[in-house]
């Protein structure tokens, strides 16, 4: 099942400190002059294939030791230079723990290449993972053929995503009489057969090249399948799929702090006066990064406390980010506000960090409702 | 009735949640005011994401529910009460009469409303419905006390050093904490939750006396402790048709001696209730007529219309393992102070364990609240003075009444017995540590 598959990889990533080394150096000195760009609308596939070859995919897959903590910090150390990358890091990731974790050999002979960043692929999860708990209705059907199924419908924003690419995708499987059987999750590949449609523009990381994408009776070969039925799948890696994303809010809250000491020389005397010094940012992020790698140590634990300290990490990840990215700038003053300045730019990666799926609307709302007691109908 | 006269409808875009209004119309991509959804071409595009008109779906306004919060966020939380059952209440009841300025707020999972628990185990056979039970609304009670109250709210993490309380609607920097969490229904693994009733707070008892009002029904009580007695007595009274359930060979069995027990039994068999005992439940299955079939280790099998599970009461321990709180049954406090292990962080009522014994009564809730309000205020210490509290049964047939702290294994003396009433002790190095009366004889009574 899981970890069998695969065994003749020789790793090449065994120490963590070379590879959040290399990580690091990649994004202080490509990453970080190309952040503007992107975050206007450059796809850094050059810069990502970089990162691959120096291990920031491999971290959390099994076949490379099952190490979420690495994997977190190396998307952290993406995340502080450029928040979109960071965040195309976490669909690589997520995407690589689908194939790895199907346990289908079509996948798994896919995975090496995806791990190196030799091959590029994203995340259609964030419909499905809403329809899956009951926020909104699954946006893909899918009807059993001969050979697999035919899946039909419109997702409507799926970043990390081009012609030759892939991602991970869910659709239901409804019965004639119209009620739902179960759901598939396959590996969509967005070949001939699929037109990628372009999204209305965003007001930042448009360079996580997002498309809407349109399926009409597109064909899921047993070699594309994940997991059929998806539930007990998802149900099993929804604690990896949410703790991987505390790394990308942790990189945009340590990158603010950064720009908030970067002023301290200059502007300390007057920063003085403000909320939300530096200190006492640090103070809050490295307990919440102390309690995000304790639980990176056990990412498969199915409990309901696991998933509930889960959704509460990434929360407050998303809390601190807003917190720490409107700190940044107030510290940073007018230089802040510049357009080709980080702390204007993580404001809006903050913002994002707490409207992507799930926002922080969502994990509250699922929270909650772990927490109620459940009583006879 | 023709298209003319037929109200506008709105589509709503299943891929981005845009709305196609009919009255409206999308102009800018030629589709007039008052075109109606079938009238649009197929090739037609969601103007926001590009989906075509099969993506949309009819949209019916959802009646969204919303809780009433009394909490300005933008205020200083102060002192936080988790909590807002009898303890929470007398927590802030108590810091409101020393302080009437100190920012307090409360945290409660559920709606806040003021109740008097105890009342829940004898109100099914008084008529009672939820409305009647409450003594006042929690958003009520907070306008009256000058508190803020984040009602139908979580708490999902503590960290102490920050002062820091993350709840389901965010976080809150408290000055000092007091926990009054409560305790929450034990479930073995046996009874599963959607169909096993509890009473231990209003809104699921609420639930379980509107199936009951519907008329007379078979009920399974799984449990004869103190609150399965009480209820099994209340429900036979509201004549519901009532069988008790429990391991032991009679009721209260854990606490009373044997022939305090069987008075119990004969009392609560005279009423109509079936006892049966010396058995244990392996399961629970519901049938295709709604009625629950209970599954005996003996092989037998019963089927009931409702199963209500009085397994006793066990502390959650997520926000003390959080907090990094000492905890043993109950999250563990000073004698003296009701402090935690943690500075700032109080703790009262059923959540608390004392000298190593968890303390789930009334009696002493109002005690403790004075205590921790003292504390938190940074007044002189009010020392809080425990005793065992006095149990008493509100089994209205056969009052039950127990003074002092009984122990598993030491004798019980008769000090009294006629046909209506029972005194018995335990002593320990000739100390009385315990006294029981169950029932009253006519001569007292009368007295």
């Amino acid at each position: 099942m899981n970890s069998v598959a695969v065994s003749s990889i020789t790793a090449p990533w065994t120490d963590d400190a070379k590879v959040l080394a290399d990580v690091g150096l990649i994004a202080r000195e490509q990453l970080a002059p190309a952040a503007r760009r992107i975050d206007e609308g450059y796809y850094p596939l050059d810069i990502m294939a970089s990162l691959g070859q120096a291990g920031a995919y491999a971290g959390h897959l099994d076949q490379h030791g099952s190490r979420y903590g690495l994997a977190i910090s190396a998307m952290s150390e993406i995340s502080r230079h450029c928040g979109a990358t960071g965040f195309m890091t976490w669909a690589h990731d997520v995407c690589g723990l689908y194939m790895e974790q199907s346990g289908n050999p079509a996948l798994l002979a896919r995975l090496q290449d995806h791990t190196a960043g030799l091959t590029f692929g994203g995340t259609g999860l964030s419909n499905p993972m809403k329809a899956l708990t009951g926020i909104e209705k699954m946006a893909l059907k899918a009807k059993k053929v001969p050979g697999g199924y035919s899946v039909t419908g419109t997702l409507p924003w799926v970043s990390h995503i081009a012609p030759g690419q892939y991602c991970g995708a869910i659709a239901a499987v409804d019965r004639d009489d119209g009620s739902r059987s179960h759901e598939i999750m396959f590996l969509l590949d967005l070949d001939e057969r699929v037109q990628l449609r372009a999204c209305p523009e965003f007001s930042g990381m448009e360079g996580t090249s997002t498309w809407a994408v349109p399926l009409v009776d597109y064909f899921v070969s047993e070699d594309q399948m994940i997991a059929d039925p998806a539930r007990p799948y998802i149900q099993r890696i929804r604690g990896a799929f949410v703790l991987l994303q505390v790394g990308i809010a942790a990189g945009v809250i340590q990158g603010s702090i950064d720009s908030i000491r970067e002023a301290e020389p200059t502007l300390g005397h007057v920063n003085q006066y403000l909320h939300n010094r530096p200190d006492e940012l640090q103070a809050e992020f490295d307990e919440l990064a102390g309690r995000a790698m304790v639980l990176a140590e056990t990412p498969f634990d199915g409990s309901k406390d696991f998933f509930l300290d889960v959704l509460d990490v990434r929360c407050q990840g998303a809390e601190l980010s807003l917190k720490a990215s409107q700190s940044a700038l107030l510290h940073q003053g007018a230089k802040g506000y510049l357009m080709n300045s980080a702390p204007q730019r993580r404001i809006r990666e903050a913002h994002f960090v707490a409207i992507v799926t799930p926002a922080i609307k969502h994990l509250r709302w699922e929270m909650a409702k772990l927490m109620r007691e459940e009583v006879p109908a | 009735m023709s298209n003319d006269v037929q109200e506008w409808r709105q589509y709503l875009c299943r891929a981005c949640g845009l709305i196609y209004d009919e009255e409206k119309g999308d102009p800018d991509s030629g589709l007039a005011p008052g075109t109606r959804f079938e009238d649009i071409p197929d090739d037609w595009e969601c103007p926001l994401c590009g989906v075509t008109k099969t993506d949309f779906e009819l949209f019916e306004k959802p009646l969204v529910i919303a809780v009433e919060q009394t909490a300005n966020f933008s205020t200083e939380p102060g002192i936080v009460v988790v909590g807002a059952g009898l303890a929470g209440w007398a927590a802030v009841d108590a810091i409101r009469q020393l302080d009437q300025q100190v920012p307090v707020t409360l945290v409660s999972a559920c709606s806040g409303d003021l109740y008097h628990k105890p009342e829940l185990s004898v109100a099914i056979s008084r008529g009672l419905d939820k409305a009647a039970l409450i003594q006042e609304t929690g958003v009520a009670a907070v306008k009256r006390l000058g508190v803020q109250l984040m009602a139908e709210t979580f708490v999902v993490g503590v960290t102490p050093e920050l002062h820091q309380l993350r709840t389901t609607r965010g976080s809150l920097t408290y000055t000092k904490l007091v926990l009054a969490q409560g305790a929450k229904p034990v479930l073995p693994d046996q009874l599963p939750p959607d169909l096993c009733w509890r009473v231990n707070d209003l809104a699921c008892w609420s639930g379980m006396q509107q199936a009951l009002a519907k008329g007379p029904q078979s009920i399974a009580i799984v449990g004869a402790g103190m609150i399965g007695c009480e209820i099994a007595e209340d429900f036979v009274r509201a004549g519901h048709q009532v069988t008790l359930l429990d391991r032991n060979t009679s009721p209260l069995a854990g606490l009373l001696p044997l022939q305090a027990s069987k008075r119990l039994a004969d009392s609560l068999s005279g009423l109509g209730v079936t006892y049966i005992g010396n058995d244990e439940i392996s399961g629970i299955t519901a049938l295709d007529n709604d009625q629950k079939q209970i599954q005996f280790k003996s092989g037998t099998t019963l089927e009931f219309d409702q199963v209500l599970a009085a397994t006793g009461l066990i502390t959650d321990d997520r926000i003390a393992r959080h907090a990094g709180l000492d905890f043993d049954r109950g999250i563990t406090v000073d004698a003296d102070t009701l402090q935690t292990s943690q500075a700032d962080i109080y703790a009262l009522g059923d959540c608390i364990n004392i000298e190593g014994t968890p303390c789930r009564f009334i009696e002493p809730i109002k005690h403790q609240a004075k205590t921790i309000a003292h504390a938190v205020l940074d007044l002189e210490a009010c020392v809080y003075q425990h005793s065992a509290p006095v149990v008493r049964l509100k089994t209205r047939s056969l009052p039950v009444v127990m003074n002092g702290l009984p122990l598993a294994g030491v004798d019980w003396t008769l000090v009294y017995e006629d046909a209506d009433e029972l005194i018995m002790e335990q002593r320990l190095d000739k100390q009385v540590i315990a006294q029981l009366k169950v029932g009253a004889s006519a001569h007292n009574r009368a007295a």
